[in-house]
């Protein structure tokens, strides 16, 4: 950590590392476009290395990081509005999908969760963030209101609506799921 | 009608985790018992629950991008538009000194109080009238029973009237509760009433008011006080 502060580019590497996986997953389901959401993580490490410094160990690095990243994504979301695309748009609906048989399970699972991902990144940014801190990052109701600045009921009213959203997007698809 | 009782509806995904005390999980079957608006969200809750699970084990399809590109930007200037945003993120550190934040809170804190007393003020003094419900909420619906009738109601509906007494606020949880009584010099039975969120008014103590809201029995029969929470609708009555 000391070194970090000071710039030291292999400690800095190495918080990188540490950390990236986590929150490309939170920018990767913030922002849809991948290049995009590259950018996004490049300024977020670019604003942590410079805030290493003022850093004060009041809360985790990882939550505080976090919450850079979150700050981020909604910077992000305020420049680029995204029009809304109806996820069966997308898939198409029950009907019209692929009824032959799935040759591996995995593959069918991975095709499952496409679907979830998708009709994920259908809701709002604050509903989805707490279902992708929640479910993907397992971080618990309390981490996740340091990591938003909100109470831990918000957090939970908060994901009970994502969730009964995201249940209502992939009701078409209830068969296949 | 949809249900109020948002406190439990929260406890929801923990409940399917298995994650509350065992006296909480009664709680939240005993709920769900009688009311069919929190079993179907149950039921919503638990299929996204189980399909949510499974994105741990699929990460996005492309992975975040090496360190080195991000190296040259740590050591290279940055360019134009970063200059900028950082100039404008540094000017904005630089003008938050404590004598600029204490001057804004204060303008905040007037604001506020102008904006509490405009619109609480009329709606609370006295010989004014005020009605304010969610735009769905048909009070006819609610059962009315004096406060001591609460003590056998099982009805989830309810109305009651009474004075209102000591009145506190947690802004923390953003909750209001008030005692509601019968007779403002009695000592017998009350109502513990609680106001979540900011739509409805917080009443006067001392004022004699209507109180439509969500009715907790639970079956305790040797108590003098009832629970009304959360409050829906609060309408001032004349003594």
């Amino acid at each position: 950590m000391v070194a970090a502060r000071s710039g030291d580019a292999r400690a800095l590497r190495s918080v990188y590392e540490g950390y990236r996986d986590r929150v490309w997953n939170l920018v990767a389901y913030s922002v849809p476009d991948h290049h995009q959401a590259q950018d996004v993580l490049q300024t977020v490490f670019l604003k942590v290395f410079r805030g290493l410094k003022e850093f004060r160990m009041k809360s985790s690095l990882a939550t505080w990081i976090y919450r850079i990243a979150y700050n981020e994504c909604q910077e992000y979301h305020r420049r680029h509005r995204t029009p809304h695309v109806p996820l069966e748009a997308i898939l198409g609906t029950e009907n019209e999908k692929d009824a032959r048989p799935h040759a591996e399970d995995q593959r069918r699972r991975q095709e499952q969760q496409l679907i979830v991902q998708r009709a994920l990144m259908q809701l709002s940014l604050k509903l989805r963030v707490v279902i992708v801190l929640k479910y993907v990052e397992g971080l618990s109701y309390q981490e996740i209101s340091r990591v938003l600045g909100c109470a831990p009921g918000t957090v939970a009213s908060r994901l009970n609506r994502g969730l009964a959203e995201l249940e209502e997007r992939l009701r078409p698809f209830r068969g296949i799921l | 009608m949809t249900c109020w009782r948002f406190r439990l509806r929260r406890m929801f995904v923990a409940y399917l985790e298995g994650q509350v005390a065992p006296s909480e999980a009664r709680r939240v079957e005993d709920h769900l018992l009688d009311c069919a608006s929190c079993r179907a969200l149950l039921l919503q809750l638990r299929a996204a629950h189980q399909m949510a699970k499974g994105l741990r084990d699929f990460p996005p399809a492309s992975g975040p991008p090496g360190f080195d590109p991000l190296l040259a930007c740590v050591e290279t200037p940055p360019v134009a538009s970063q200059w900028l945003r950082l100039w404008w993120e540094t000017s904005l550190d630089r003008l938050a000194t404590p004598r600029v934040v204490e001057v804004l809170a204060l303008v905040i804190i007037v604001q506020l109080g102008l904006l509490a007393f405009s619109n609480r003020s009329v709606l609370l003094g006295a010989g004014h009238t005020f009605t304010v419900k969610p735009a769905s909420l048909n009070l006819s619906e609610f059962r009315r029973l004096s406060i001591s009738d609460l003590k056998t109601n099982t009805q989830p509906h309810v109305s009651t009237d009474g004075y209102v007494r000591e009145v506190h606020a947690d802004h923390e949880e953003g909750t209001v509760q008030f005692k509601l009584v019968q007779d403002p010099q009695d000592s017998g039975p009350f109502v513990v009433c609680e106001i979540i969120g900011d739509q409805t008014p917080i009443p006067r103590a001392g004022s004699h008011v209507r109180v439509y809201g969500v009715a907790r029995y639970d079956g305790q029969t040797d108590r003098q006080w009832y629970e009304v929470n959360p409050v829906l609708s609060i309408i001032p009555t004349n003594r």
